[in-house]
């Protein structure tokens, strides 16, 4: 069968004028899909593949231990309906 | 590793193109032997099967806990399956459109024999892509939509202007009324097939080629049957010694045509038909240099240094290249994050948002947010009266906000 993944969006806040490092640092973490750069409240969009809560949790503190981010806020998804 | 999602699709669509391009050569060099598109287009399936299966059965060796071609071509790719039921429809759809596509070109490829001509016509089939989606994908096509298409229709009439001058109505006719829409029906249902969720996962680019060559070959081989039988022909057996007396350049035809799609139908799962078969039409571009060589080899005749001719090949390409860069360019992504107001339930109010146009994506989030969408438009203009206007008509929304997408990266 099939795994189920647990799927969610991380939400981040960057501190101004360290962008480049800190996504350079994120796309070194595996389980990151998808990366996006946005404008807006937020500044930058993270989905993020993981099998359990846990290493949700991990990777979310991976992430806010790279320098410049301010604040992460995580939404993890329940239902998606996609193309 | 994460790559820049839009040189993803290019790199996936451009290699498909690149390989596509040797393959043509390689198909004039097989023609010279089997002089029947019957003959050629079932020995090229015979192989096909062949070939992808071995590949498939290679890709599912596992390492390091993912399968190879989990590490190399496909991340989605798990191990080598039968198909599913709810596949099965696209599956014979796919694979009827590949069996008559096939069977045109080769076809073609007999009374033309210059692949850099006969690539080019087949390219025309973006504007049935972009007709065709308009109507199923939820998706009126745009001006820009609408100029790219025929941008890169007019370069590749251009483009594919003979080098001596002529063009067979025959040719034409075979173009329009087979290999197009034979196209259309294999890259649509392709596309479907990419999309549609095996256990819950994306569905995996190896698996479909796989399925969809042995459904090919088996409609190709139900083709040859009746032709045979209403011509009292023997070419389903014919196919068969052929495949033993050219085994060599079949090989090669066999393995380069299962990479070729494995990446075009990723690119596929990334980007819109239309949009995948604009870069695809670079194929034309690389074909140049094949019949270069062919020529030189003396397999075809001599290419012409007529300076008119030369520059109207010319003027096609560069209009094929600008219609794909103004495809490109022009898509505006964003995220929406969505609060809704109590005592509705979600289910209802995600299937309101599916329904927008644009709308690519709805999650339903635990968190701040209740759903998350992301959309994708080709003008900002547009996002505005498609899907700002919709969201703000839905009353279970109590707040929403946009934010635009600036740049991405996908893990590949």
């Amino acid at each position: 069968m099939g795994e189920k993944m647990i799927t969610s969006y991380i939400l981040i806040n960057m501190q101004p004028g360290n962008s480049d490092n800190a996504i350079k640092e994120m796309r070194k973490i595996e389980n990151i899909q998808k990366i996006s750069i946005v404008t807006g409240e937020y500044d930058i969009v993270l989905r993020v593949e993981t099998k359990t809560l846990d290493k949700l949790l991990k990777v979310t503190d991976k992430i806010q231990m790279i320098k410049g981010v301010n604040k992460t806020t995580t939404q993890v998804i329940e239902k998606e309906i996609a193309l | 590793m994460k790559i820049r999602k839009k040189y993803l699709f290019y790199l996936l669509a451009f290699t498909s193109s690149i390989i596509a391009a040797l393959l043509t050569g390689i198909d004039v060099i097989l023609e010279q032997y089997l002089k029947n598109p019957w003959v050629l287009g079932l020995t090229i399936f015979y192989i096909g099967v062949l070939m992808s299966f071995i590949f498939t059965l290679v890709f599912s060796i596992p390492y390091k806990g993912k399968s190879l071609g989990a590490r190399t071509i496909d991340p989605t790719f798990k191990r080598i399956r039968l198909f599913k039921r709810v596949e099965l429809k696209y599956h014979l759809l796919a694979g009827a459109g590949n069996a008559i596509l096939t069977l045109g070109y080769f076809a073609l490829l007999i009374i033309i024999k210059d692949p850099s001509i006969v690539l080019p016509f087949s390219q025309v089939v973006i504007l049935y892509l972009v007709i065709i989606e308009s109507v199923t994908e939820k998706n009126t096509p745009t001006l820009v939509e609408v100029q790219s298409s025929i941008i890169v229709t007019f370069g590749a009439i251009l483009g594919s202007i003979s080098l001596s001058g002529t063009i067979s109505l025959q040719a034409l006719a075979i173009v329009f009324l087979v290999i197009n829409p034979g196209w259309v029906l294999l890259s649509i249902n392709q596309r479907k097939l990419k999309t549609i969720r095996i256990d819950n996962k994306p569905n995996d680019a190896i698996n479909i080629r796989l399925w969809n060559v042995i459904f090919a070959c088996l409609f190709c081989a139900i083709f040859t049957l009746i032709f045979d039988y209403l011509n009292g022909t023997n070419n389903l057996i014919e196919a068969v010694y052929s495949l033993f007396n050219q085994f060599g350049w079949l090989i090669l035809v066999g393995s380069g045509t299962f990479f070729s799609f494995v990446f075009y139908i990723r690119a596929l799962g990334i980007g819109k038909a239309s949009v995948t078969q604009a870069v695809r039409s670079s194929v034309i571009i690389f074909t140049i240099p094949v019949s270069i060589t062919l020529a030189y080899f003396g397999y075809i005749d001599p290419i012409t240094t007529d300076p008119v001719l030369v520059l109207i090949k010319l003027i096609g390409i560069i209009l094929i290249i600008l219609g794909i860069i103004s495809f490109a360019l022009t898509l505006v992504k964003a995220y929406i994050f969505i609060k809704l107001k109590p005592g509705y339930p979600i289910e209802k109010t995600m299937q309101k948002l599916w329904d927008i146009k644009g709308v690519n994506r709805v999650c339903a989030v635990a968190g701040e947010y209740d759903v998350i969408i992301k959309i994708r438009t080709r003008t900002l203009l547009k996002g505005y009266e498609n899907i700002l206007r919709k969201l703000e008509s839905i009353e279970e929304i109590k707040d929403f906000k946009w934010q635009s997408v600036l740049k991405d990266w996908e893990n590949i």
